[in-house]
């Protein structure tokens, strides 16, 4: 290598021989090279700072190929080494050879030299040229390089710093950030930026520090974009100068000086502004074709445009806008800036806004400058406003015109909107609907009703003030318009202009049932309503809607539907959910209306507001729920059923589900206790909060009782047939049950007297025993005869009990009496003891049962009546009769007196049939205790008949009623059967 | 913007206004002052390297005549005329800035411009206090803005000048409302504004 021949860094480490010999070699190769290749000359350094391009040029001789080195002079270090072909400049004669710096060529000395070569033969290498940095020492302060470089976006710029003399580099920062560096130089630092952003306006900071905080230094760089622009257009607005628009694009971020500028055929139209997107420029005349040229640092963009003038016509704004106005039209006239509009035939667009709505027209004519706007509405508020373009060529619309404004006047009213209201009595009131101020066409002053009737031509008219819409009617006192002639109401507004036209009603309706409503289904534009088309109808029909519940003078509301419709969708914003709505179709409203069909419908519906009336009442084991339906307003909604729970506890259980609307229902089955039942109505929305009722079942005595009273009633219609049935058996009953008793068969030595058994009576205990005639004397029985003074008969029976204790003498014959077993018979309506076997010998008369001598009768009551004690007495009294010694018997006083007295009873039968035995008597242990049965005592020291159950002295009012019932009873019984004795 | 005096930009004196004339300058120099330092604050806060920077030099302004003035009125003056050379560089500043940045319109270039008519109005006001026939004052800016900035050169040396020529708005807004204010209390014989 060449380099290496004249390297200085070569040392004399071969030995001399050899080196000499490489000498000699080298020193003859060079040799022959000076002669064939030039040594470059008067080399020459031009520096470009803003482009970092180091321009190099000298004088080369034949060689076109070179040998160049770059050097940073201060550290001798390569920046650029190449072999390079460079062409001679005819016009300069030198080589010229430009080279860009990866660093501002400021930032330090660079060393410059150049050899010729040809193939392998270079020349020797030129005199260093150096190109002068800014860290040399004359330039004492701290520098940064490149200043204000503008840049774009994404590339990468290298900053050097040269620090100040005496001072220490501390950092390169870009915008805030520290960027890592490389020394250059002794005093030069460099860092490299890559892919920058776009600066702001003020450019981007690029600061050097140093060791002394005071010192500061810095540029700035500007990084943006090149101008890119659209939408190049150029059109005339006055027929001869030419104005084009164009889109400034993207920002280019290049301001102020660095902004872009634009040429329009050469003509600047650079605007200063700095946000303006849509940038125009005036040309005076027209040009057909048009260059705009956009440029900026960074770059330059082009577009260009064509056309002739007649297709480019842009009008201007019309100007001077005025008007004439009228009630249903007005006249827009304008004026043009530009004379030369008089012969342009223009199209042209009038804007009119009423009520928030705008409308377009459209007119056209040369040099148009007017336009009558018909259809106006009185008495409203317009804005108008005009642009216009080019008939002919049509290019685009102009600007609008400054708008105007007007208000039209005032005409006569509208006809109202009139529907009517009848009430089931005849009365109503025709309703009219409050005119709109696009209706009423200037202030209404008042409204006038007419009544007539166009068959007799009778009218009355009543004069209203503005503000009513309704006037009440009563077809039964209009006593003129009275009968079954049409009455038709004709209603008319009236304002400063006048009266409006009438708006009819016909009153009368036919009396015909009303037709079944079906259901509407509200939708997201309302009530969907459609009929049947009758190709005949050329009436227009009426819907009118209120609220369901509401029957009398109900605020009713309608729309009128032109005639060959058939279907209509109801909006209002009256609707409310939960209100169920009647909607009726009538047709022919104004002449004779007719109902054809109506409907119901909920917009939404509610769970039910209300609930039901609900009560219970027990049916034996069984609950009836019974509840009143709920009313319309209450339901809100179209009840679907109603569902019936038993309450237990908390929860709720569901019962039945009573889809059919009843409004009972009946729970079996239920024991006692308290049950609660919970009854909801439901709508499709839901059910209601539910009525709860509380029930007790009770126990079912009452029906218990009547039952008892029904078998009581039952039975004794058995007794009753069994009685009518034994009557008329009753031969065979005599026969089957009481057979005639055989007369006894006295022996033989009957006759013979034996020794009497004499015993002293008591007094107080005579019994006067008389025979009767009839008796036949052959029967012998016991008998008590008494021993003196029958005369005392009469008292003594049943008196007190006497004392025991005195002597009483009574003489008992021992007669042969039946010895056949005594045979007690339960039950029997008779009563009888034995000692009244033979009571037929007493002057005694009694009515009860004549029993056989042979039998005994007694009467129990189980349920211990007062008739329950009748044998006892009359036992007693039998006894008694037969020299009874009355014996106290000691014994604890009992409820249950039947029962007590039973034993002794049987005992006594015993005694008296077979002879005397001590008998209880009735004594009380204590007055008290004689008052507590001071109903029974006297009965039981009451005289009765042996054969009877009836007492002979009176006894108690109640037991005197019972015993009447009682004995009456066994009275017919016993004379039943008596009576079958013959 | 941080705050925002409500002070109209130029207040024509009332006739019979409470507020004596040296004191209304004392009012308006404060103001300034005020003012100025929210300038400085908007511009460290657009050029962020300078928010911890405190240049070298002396002042941009300087008065020879200042320590020689006596009284009052020539205080206020020569103060009058640094206020015109403070005018002259912010026409300098907003000019050289239009020119390189564009027509910018933030909060910057808003306060820049209240505190160059603040700063005329505060000139018209002190030359009303202290003109008289001997000493005519003008109040059109002293500074013809065609020289180099500043010795660095480039727009990092146009920053760094424009920094310095707002310091020394603060600086003499301050000394401004300090002066008027002696010759307020000269005049009034009150501190009281």
């Amino acid at each position: 290598m060449p380099r290496l021949a004249v390297s200085p860094s070569s040392k004399p480490n071969c030995s001399l021989i050899g080196l000499i010999c490489i000498f000699l070699t080298l020193s003859a190769t060079h040799t022959h090279a000076r002669i064939a290749v030039t040594i470059p000359e008067q080399v020459s350094l031009l520096a470009s700072m803003n482009t970092q391009q180091l321009s190099i040029s000298w004088l080369g001789g034949e060689a076109t190929t070179f040998d160049l080195i770059i050097l940073r002079t201060e550290f001798n270090e390569t920046v650029f080494y190449g072999t390079v072909s460079v062409t001679v400049n005819q016009e300069s004669g030198r080589h010229e050879w430009n080279w860009t710096s990866a660093e501002p060529l400021e930032c330090t000395s660079l060393s410059v030299r150049i050899r010729s070569r040809d193939g392998q033969m270079t020349s020797d290498w030129s005199d260093t040229q150096i190109l002068q940095g800014s860290d040399v020492p004359s330039n004492k302060d701290t520098q940064i390089y490149p200043q204000d470089r503008i840049v774009p976006v994404g590339s990468n710029t290298t900053f050097c710093c040269i620090v100040a003399e005496r001072e220490v580099f501390g950092s390169i920062q870009y915008r805030s950030t520290v960027m890592s560096a490389t020394r250059l130089s002794r005093r030069t630092y460099a860092a490299t930026v890559v892919n920058q952003g776009p600066s702001r306006a003020s450019g981007t900071n690029v600061l050097c520090f140093t060791d002394r905080s005071s010192s500061l230094s810095g540029a700035v760089v500007f990084v943006g974009y090149p101008p890119q622009l659209s939408d190049f257009v150029c059109e005339t607005h006055d027929l001869t100068s030419t104005v084009c628009q164009w889109n400034n694009g993207r920002d280019t971020s290049l301001y102020g000086k660095r902004r872009t500028r634009y040429l329009v055929n050469n003509r600047d139209c650079t605007n200063n502004s700095l946000l303006q997107q849509q940038t125009e420029c005036s040309v005076p005349q027209w040009e057909e074709n048009w260059t705009l040229v956009a440029v900026n640092s960074l770059g330059q963009y082009s577009l260009t445009d064509s056309a002739e003038l007649s297709h480019r016509v842009c009008p201007v704004a019309p100007v001077e806008l005025s008007s004439v106005v009228h009630a249903w039209n007005a006249t827009v006239q304008w004026q043009w800036k530009y004379s030369s509009y008089s012969s342009l035939a223009l199209v042209c667009q009038v804007e009119f806004t009423a009520g928030g709505y705008k409308t377009k027209r459209t007119f056209t004519g040369v040099g148009l400058r007017s336009a009558v706007l018909s259809d106006l509405h009185p008495v409203e508020d317009y804005s108008v406003q005009v642009r216009c373009g080019a008939q002919q060529n049509f290019w685009k619309w102009g600007t609008w015109s400054k708008p105007i404004s007007f208000k039209t006047k005032t005409d006569v009213p509208d006809a109202p909107d009139v529907w009517m209201w009848r009430n089931r009595d005849g009365t109503g009131q025709v309703i009219w609907k409050p005119l709109t101020q696009r209706q009423s066409h200037g202030q209404i002053t008042g409204y006038s009703v007419t009544f007539w009737n166009p068959e007799e031509n009778r009218q009355h008219t009543v004069i209203l003030s503005q503000y009513t819409i309704a006037v009440p009617f009563n077809l039964t006192q209009m006593a003129y318009l009275s009968g079954d002639n049409k009455v038709i109401a004709s209603v008319t507004a009236k304002n400063a202009d006048g009266m409006s036209p009438p708006a009819s009603v016909s009153l009368r309706l036919p009396d015909v049932e009303l037709p079944a409503a079906s259901r509407a289904v509200y939708t997201d534009e309302g009530f969907p309503l459609s009929w049947q088309s009758n190709a005949n109808a050329t009436c227009s029909f009426v819907v009118e809607w209120h609220e369901t519940s509401c029957t009398y003078d109900c605020p009713v509301d309608w729309i009128k539907v032109p005639a060959g419709n058939t279907n209509v969708s109801i909006e209002s914003a009256n609707f409310q959910p939960g209100v169920r709505y009647s909607f009726s179709l009538y047709s022919c409203p104004s002449d004779s209306p007719e109902l054809l069909q109506r409907w119901q419908g909920y917009t939404e519906e509610l769970v039910p507001s209300g609930s039901v009336r609900l009560s219970s009442s027990q049916q034996g084991s069984d609950i009836l729920l019974t509840w009143r339906s709920m009313p319309m307003v209450d339901s809100r909604g179209f009840l679907l059923g109603y569902n019936v729970y038993i309450s237990n506890g908390s929860q709720l259980t569901l019962l039945a589900n009573l889809s059919d609307l009843e409004t009972s229902y009946t729970v079996k089955g239920f024991s006692m206790g308290s049950y609660k039942f919970t009854v909801k109505a439901y709508t499709s929305a839901g059910e209601e909060t539910g009525t709860t009722v509380i029930i007790a079942m009770e126990s079912y005595s009452d029906w218990l009782i009547l039952e008892i009273l029904t078998s009581l009633g039952i039975l004794s219609l058995l007794l009753v047939i069994a009685t009518f049935i034994c009557y008329k058996k009753r031969k065979w009953v005599k026969k089957a049950f009481y057979p005639d008793i055989p007369e006894p068969k006295l022996p033989s030595d009957w006759s013979s007297a034996q020794g009497p058994l004499d015993v002293k009576p008591s007094p107080h205990s005579m019994v006067h025993i008389v025979e009767k005639p009839e008796w036949d004397s052959s029967k012998e029985m016991l008998v008590v005869i008494p021993e003196e003074d029958e005369d005392d008969d009469g008292q003594g029976i049943g008196d007190e009990p006497v004392d025991t204790d005195e002597p009483t003498s009574l003489r008992y014959y021992n007669q042969v009496v039946d010895e056949r077993p005594i045979r007690p018979r339960f039950p029997d309506s008779s009563t009888s003891s034995a000692s009244s076997l033979d009571s037929a010998h007493t002057d005694v008369t009694y009515t009860g049962i004549q029993t056989s001598g042979s039998s005994l009768v007694f009467q129990l009551d189980p349920q211990g009546s007062s008739e329950g004690h009748q044998p006892q007495a009359a036992h007693s009294v039998s006894c008694r009769g037969g020299g009874y010694q009355p014996q106290m018997q000691p014994r604890a006083p009992s409820d249950d007196m039947g029962l007590a007295s039973a034993e002794p009873l049987l005992e006594a039968q015993a005694a008296c049939s077979g002879g005397y035995k001590p008998q209880s008597s009735w004594h009380f242990d204590s007055p008290m205790e004689a008052e507590e049965r001071g109903s029974l005592a006297p009965s039981l020291g009451s005289p009765t008949s042996i054969a009877s159950t009836q007492f002979l002295l009176p006894d108690g009012e109640e037991h005197g009623e019972e015993k009447r019932q009682s004995s009456s009873a066994a009275t017919w019984f016993t004379n039943l059967l008596s009576s079958t004795k013959p | 913007m941080a705050e925002q005096e409500e002070q109209p930009i130029t207040q024509p004196d009332p006739p019979g206004s409470g507020q004596s004339r040296t004191g209304r300058a004392v009012s308006i120099a404060r103001l300034l002052h005020r003012e100025c330092t929210r300038l400085l604050q908007l511009y460290k806060e657009k050029e962020t390297f300078l928010s911890d920077h405190t240049p070298d030099g002396g002042r941009i302004v300087s008065l020879s005549s200042e320590s020689e003035a006596s009284s009052a009125e020539e205080q206020v003056q020569c103060l009058h005329s640094a206020l015109r050379q403070c005018l002259g560089l912010l026409h300098c500043v907003i000019l050289k800035e239009e020119e390189e940045w564009g027509k910018l319109e933030g909060d910057y270039e808003t306060m820049r411009k209240n505190v160059r008519t603040r700063l005329e109005h505060l000139l018209h006001t002190t030359k009303d206090l202290v003109e008289t026939e001997e000493m005519i004052l003008e109040v059109t800016p002293d500074h013809q803005c065609n020289e180099e900035v500043d010795g660095a050169g480039g727009l990092f040396g146009l920053k760094m000048w424009t920094y310095r020529v707002l310091l020394e708005l603060i600086h003499w807004s301050d000394h401004a409302a300090q002066t008027l204010h002696v010759l307020h209390r000269e005049r009034e014989g009150t501190e009281e504004i």
